[in-house]
């Protein structure tokens, strides 16, 4: 028998064992081939085993066996816990040498087996590579994931088998407890606990010291231990973790509290039952403990007496409040009661009780071992230790992830966790559970402890982060939190059990449209009441995640209520398709997409030309939002709607097929359009429409705007956009070239009864770096627009593009067709931050455009007023700013030179707005005009803004749904009705749209990819890069539409 | 938690009304509490078990357990209806549960349900009309990372896509 009598027993046990495991911590795979012993680590938590794991295991088994490497060397396959990389599993790790397989399925088993284990060499297809720089990262300690982490908690996961009392003994297991049970006071116990700084990890974080000598100065001869696994806060599964992972740890943890608090005889660890493995691993883990005679009567001969019993739970959240759950365990309903009394002096049966989680337990045995110095010094000050965190959601390498308290969140999110998945763009994280709230981008520095968290309205909770990106809505957010709550309120006390479902009812009275403004306020104040009223910590935090979107994100409430609309297309009682919500104009999509599929494309020309006039122009530039939140992205990828729209342009012009919308009456008014980009154009047409007299003044010698003198023929060819220019002329739309407006007052003088300001965003910002006025220094904006223009532009040899914006690209590119040999773009941030397109930043690297990371010109170099070179600094990333992105700051000394003979740069444009403030209109940010975001309407009454003026530098499809917005309150200030959002013309023709037919079996099919212009026949023309689809390529790729639009209800 | 037998009562003939049946429930049941003597909360855990046994809580469960434990049938019902593990409906021979946890809802578990609405007008808690499938919500199974997942009798399915789960529905027979 191996019963632990002594310290003694314990130190043979880890002499005879710790030998067998050195192994596991051998990270260098050089002495994999000379090894005697190759151990392979098959995770068996309940992720990795989910994903396959107890087949993988099965299988390397029996191929080690069929084998028969057993002859040549020792080889284990042992199970291990879980080492939080959930995202990849399941994962083996094989040492010597730690590297690490992901995702193996059992087919790959022979494969390791026959190449790693046998001829020692990696099987580089199964192990992890690292998605930013793309590089293998074999070892698990070459991972990024890990290499930001500090496991104190998760030490032995994925070291030791939990299975194995012996495997735990030999990293010192039960060493605490012992060291405590025969050397130690209570009292110093308690004091040690106390003094290392250790708060509750179950959310509260109340120090665990004090608790602990609270219970141990109670009255009573009967006191309880108790574990909280009762995880029950959904993303969160960190404790199960440990309970699977390295079971041993929480019975010491517990066994020294008890020694530590006095006259405890029994523990129990109330475990959910939504975790059978955890239950079952701990179970087998008490029966060892009690056969070594580390639980039970008179433990070491001391006299002191300790039994731990499981209770599993029975699906109930509130259960995871302490009163509940202690009554919980008394086989009752578990309704929580008042405190006080609190279960210090009355808990469990009514005895003095310390309840504490299962993180909190399993760390006290490294604090007693160790010291509380030793855990003191990691954390921050008031925050000591490290903490556990589940990463979900939307994030790229979703587990659990342990780091020292007080770490910025956005280490936690983007370094560790690697952001969210397929580029999109980080949001908020919910932390705390539905108890919590939300974390938005603003606040990515925060600092993870207690206190910063609860400032910004959310708690630490028990750690789980759930990431959400730009496809999650809050409002929705919220309301699935409310529903759980409302589901889980026990019902005893009025503010939880009726206070709830009126917030939820609200909530869906907004996601489905019929919000008001006034129901904002009442759902606060609802919120703070129950808040405030409820009885036990369930109906007080069940607002939280309420209150904090409000705090956070009260402009998508606004969205929802005022514009009806969702911006993350989640709230399908908003919608027909997302699709179609997402586009700016409102394009009906999955309409115009069937008629392609039918091959039915004059009604598809005419269904997206009578929503808006540049088909063509769209269908070759606009940066797709709507393909963002194609629901067929989800499955393979989004169907290519901009492609479609652009073969559906192609086609009308191929057919000499002309759409000319009908005029409406005619009306008296004249209205002035200043600018005759995308927005002005587009608000002509809608209000030509309406009978309107409008006259466009366009200070460039062409119309179109940055169209025409901004985006590069090779992208827009000029045919095309001046084809729908003259469309929009055939409506009696006067365009005045060569017309700068400078003075509006004049305007009105002239007789024109309403004003609309679409001056775009024309002017290029300077790099102000000394040097930079000399000769083949030029500014991307004008740039663009002299090459466009066909006026003469000097062009180098070598060329340096400053930015890294879509004004960046254009200029690369256009410098390449000019005859420059080489052009390099320069970024101060990582590629993967580049503002432009990624379309773009693919076509710029195949035509041989070499773009440096990271680096920020300091000074031009010039001879004789003429350049010759740029200094550069090397830029390495820090903080996180409100984008989300990393600040780049200066390496000091890092300045180097490159030579070239043009500097480009393309750092930023604004408008030109210097002429608008003496007539009351007022200015913003970055020489913003200062407009109403819905009507547009200015300070100045009859007056409109819209477009890159008002927005800055901005996409055309948004210039072009600002037009339309200025049309709608033009149309309504002329005829003296009150500004609102904008509402549907309601002069469209209606299509009958094909009925989708079944769509029962959708395969997985990629989109149809488009022919492009040899990357080698670029450089030499202007010739469009993009050849478009064939008929049946369109045809092809339109039947990719899932059709959601007849999902929700629709013909 | 102790193991125990697992019977396939519902699949048998039996007579509910006979005296027979009602015997072999309260021996049942008795054996059950047996199992559990000295423990705390017993009255879950004999509860919990019985469910393993019989599949479900049927009224004669219940009314046996308040007889073998004296524990009013009040109260008996009060646990039953407070914890969401517990059934009193008897299930299909397939449960098929959604995994309605934060993060497959964030990654689309929603879709699933919406899906197996439209499809076969199942909405949580209800069974098919042949006894074949029973629906379910769970509230995260901590199994985030391969959200959204779906468990049929118990077996993880991970990443579900909505057009999977209707391959796993049609496994169903």
């Amino acid at each position: 028998m191996n019963k632990i009598n002594t310290l003694q027993d314990l130190e043979e046990i880890k002499k005879r064992v710790r030998p067998l495991l050195a192994v596991r911590e051998d990270t260098n795979f050089a002495r994999f081939k000379e090894a005697r012993q190759i151990d392979v680590l098959v995770c068996r938590g309940t992720g990795c085993t989910a994903a396959g794991a107890d087949e993988v295991e099965d299988a390397f088994r029996e191929a080690i066996k069929r084998r028969g490497l057993e002859k040549r060397v020792r080889v284990n396959v042992t199970k291990i816990g879980c080492r939080g990389f959930c995202e990849k599993g399941p994962n083996v790790t094989i040492t010597p040498g730690d590297i690490l397989y992901t995702r193996v399925r059992r087919a790959d088993v022979d494969e390791i087996v026959e190449k790693h284990l046998v001829r020692g060499e990696i099987v580089e297809r199964l192990v992890y590579v690292d998605p930013i720089s793309n590089k293998p990262a074999p070892a698990n300690k070459d991972i990024e994931f890990y290499k930001r982490q500090r496991r104190i908690v998760l030490f032995l996961n994925g070291l030791i088998d939990p299975w194995s009392i012996e495997e735990y003994m030999a990293f010192d297991g039960y060493r605490a407890f012992i060291k405590a049970l025969t050397s130690m006071k209570p009292d110093d116990v308690v004091e040690e606990v106390l003094k290392s700084g250790l708060r509750g990890r179950g959310g509260a974080g109340f120090p665990t010291g004090r608790k602990w000598g609270m219970v141990r100065s109670a009255q009573g001869n009967e006191k309880f231990v108790v574990c909280n696994g009762d995880e029950g806060d959904p993303g969160a599964f960190m404790n199960r973790s440990v309970l699977e992972g390295n079971p041993h740890t929480l019975i010491e943890g517990m066994l020294i509290g008890a020694f530590a608090i006095g006259n405890v005889r029994q523990g129990y660890a109330y475990v959910r039952a939504e975790y059978p493995l955890a239950i079952e691993t701990l179970n087998h883990a008490i029966k060892q403990a009690r056969e070594y005679g580390l639980l039970g009567q008179n433990i070491l001969g001391t006299g002191f007496s300790f039994d731990l019993d499981i209770f599993p739970g029975a699906g109930a959240f509130v259960c995871g409040e302490e009163t509940a759950l202690l009554i919980s365990i008394e086989g009752k309903r578990g309704n929580p009661r008042q405190r006080p009394p609190f279960p210090a002096n009355k808990g469990l049966f009514d005895k003095p009780t310390t309840l504490n989680n299962v993180e909190t337990w399993s760390i006290v045995p490294q604090i007693v071992l160790k010291g509380a110095d030793w855990y003191k010094g990691i954390g921050v000050g008031g925050n000591a230790g490290t903490k556990t965190f589940c990463l979900v959601g939307k994030i790229t390498n979703s587990g659990i992830a342990e780091v020292p308290v007080g770490t910025p969140l956005g280490h936690v999110v983007f370094d560790i966790g690697g952001g969210p998945p397929k580029g999109k763009s980080f949001k908020s994280v919910q932390i705390g559970g539905p108890s919590g709230g939300v974390i938005p981008i603003e606040h990515i520095n925060t600092p993870v402890d207690y206190e910063s968290v609860t400032s910004l309205g959310a708690i630490m909770g028990s750690g789980g982060l759930i990431v959400m990106d730009e496809d999650s809505c809050m409002v929705d957010m919220a309301k699935f939190f409310l529903q759980f709550t409302k589901d889980e309120s026990c019902g005893k006390c009025l503010p939880c059990r009726a206070g709830i479902p009126k917030m939820l009812e609200i909530l869906n009275k907004i996601t489905q449209g019929h919000g008001t403004m006034e129901d904002l306020d009442v759902l606060q104040e609802l919120a703070e009441m129950v808040g405030s009223a409820s009885l036990c910590g369930l109906g007080q935090t069940a607002p939280n995640p309420v209150l904090s979107t409000i705090r956070h994100f009260r402009a998508e409430y606004e969205s929802h209520i005022i514009d009806k609309k969702c911006p993350a297309a989640v709230c399908a009682g908003l919608f027909r398709a997302p699709c179609q919500h997402t586009c700016p104009v409102g394009l009906d999509v999955p309409g115009y997409v069937s008629f392609i599929k039918d091959g039915r494309f004059d009604e598809a020309y005419r269904l997206i030309r009578q929503r808006m006039p540049f088909p063509s122009v769209c269908g070759r530039v606009c940066n797709h939002p709507c393909e963002g939140k194609c629901r067929r992205g989800q499955m393979d990828d989004p169907v290519a709607i901009r492609h479609l729209k652009r073969f559906a342009a192609d086609w009308a012009a191929e057919k000499g097929f002309e759409y000319t919308p009908k005029v409406n009456g005619k009306r008296n008014e004249s209205v002035a359009i200043v600018g005759a980009g995308p927005a002005g154009l587009s608000a002509a047409q809608d209000l030509a429409m309406d009978g309107y007299q409008v006259t466009v003044f366009e200070a460039l010698p062409v119309a179109g705007g940055m169209l025409a003198v901004g985006i590069p023929e090779y992208r827009l060819p000029n045919e095309m956009l001046n084809a729908e220019v003259s469309a929009i002329e055939k409506l009696g739309v006067d365009i005045r070239l060569n017309t700068r407006i400078h003075d509006v007052d004049a305007l009105f003088a002239q007789g024109y009864k309403a004003v609309f300001l679409a001056l775009g965003a024309h002017l290029g910002e300077r790099m102000r770096v000394p040097g930079e006025d000399v000769k083949g220094v030029y500014d991307a904006v004008e740039f663009l627009r002299n090459v466009n223009l066909g006026r003469e532009v000097e062009m180098g040899k070598k060329v340096a593009v400053i930015g890294g914006g879509n004004t960046a690209t254009d200029s690369a590119r256009v410098a390449l067709r000019m005859g420059a040999s080489q052009v390099d773009m320069f970024y101060r941030r990582e590629k993967k931050d580049m503002p432009a397109i990624e379309e773009e930043i693919v076509a710029v690297e195949e035509e041989g455009i070499h773009i440096h990371e990271l680096t920020a010109p300091t000074r031009v170099l010039s001879q004789e007023g003429k350049v010759t070179g740029l200094e550069l600094v090397r830029m390495e990333l820090g903080e996180f700013d409100k984008s989300g992105r990393k600040t780049p700051r200066q390496i000091k000394g890092s300045e180097y030179s490159v030579a070239c003979d043009t500097v480009i740069q393309a750092i930023g444009q604004r408008p030109d707005t210097g002429f608008t403030e003496k007539y009351g209109i007022k200015i913003g940010m970055g020489r913003t005009i200062s407009a109403d975001r819905r009507t547009l309407a200015t300070d100045r009454p009859g007056v409109f803004a819209g477009g890159d003026a008002v927005t800055g530098p901005w996409t055309v499809i948004e210039a072009i749904a600002a037009g339309q917005r200025a049309a709608s309150s033009i149309k309504r200030y002329l005829q003296g009705q009150e500004l609102g959002p904008r509402v549907d013309r309601e002069d469209q023709e209606t299509f009958l749209i094909p009925r989708p037919e079944d769509v029962e079996d959708v395969k997985e099919r990629p989109r149809v990819t488009i022919s492009e212009l040899h990357p080698g026949k670029r450089a030499s023309s202007f010739k469009e890069v993009n050849m478009g689809y064939t008929a049946q390529e369109a045809m092809s790729e339109a039947s990719r539409c899932l059709r959601c639009d007849a999902e929700a209800g629709g013909e | 938690m102790q193991k125990v037998r697992q019977s396939v009562d519902l699949e048998l003939p039996v007579n509910k009304d006979s005296a027979e049946y009602a015997a072999r429930i309260l021996r049942d049941v008795n054996e059950i509490v047996d199992l559990n003597t000295g423990k705390s909360g017993r009255l879950i855990r004999v509860l919990q078990q019985s469910q393993q046994r019989v599949g479900y809580l049927p009224p004669e469960v219940l009314t046996a357990i308040s007889q073998v434990m004296k524990v009013p049938i009040s109260e008996v019902n009060g646990v039953v209806s407070f914890y969401n593990f517990f059934t009193i409906v008897p299930r299909g021979k397939h449960v098929l549960q959604v995994c309605l946890g934060t993060a497959c809802y964030v990654r689309g578990g929603q879709r699933i349900l919406d899906v197996l609405k439209k499809e076969y007008h199942l909405e949580p808690g209800d069974t098919t009309p042949d006894g074949i499938l029973s629906l379910d919500t769970v509230r995260c199974l901590g199994a985030c990372a391969l959200a959204p997942v779906v468990t049929l009798n118990g077996q993880v399915h991970r990443r579900v896509k909505p057009t999977a789960v209707k391959e796993l529905v049609s496994r169903c027979k």
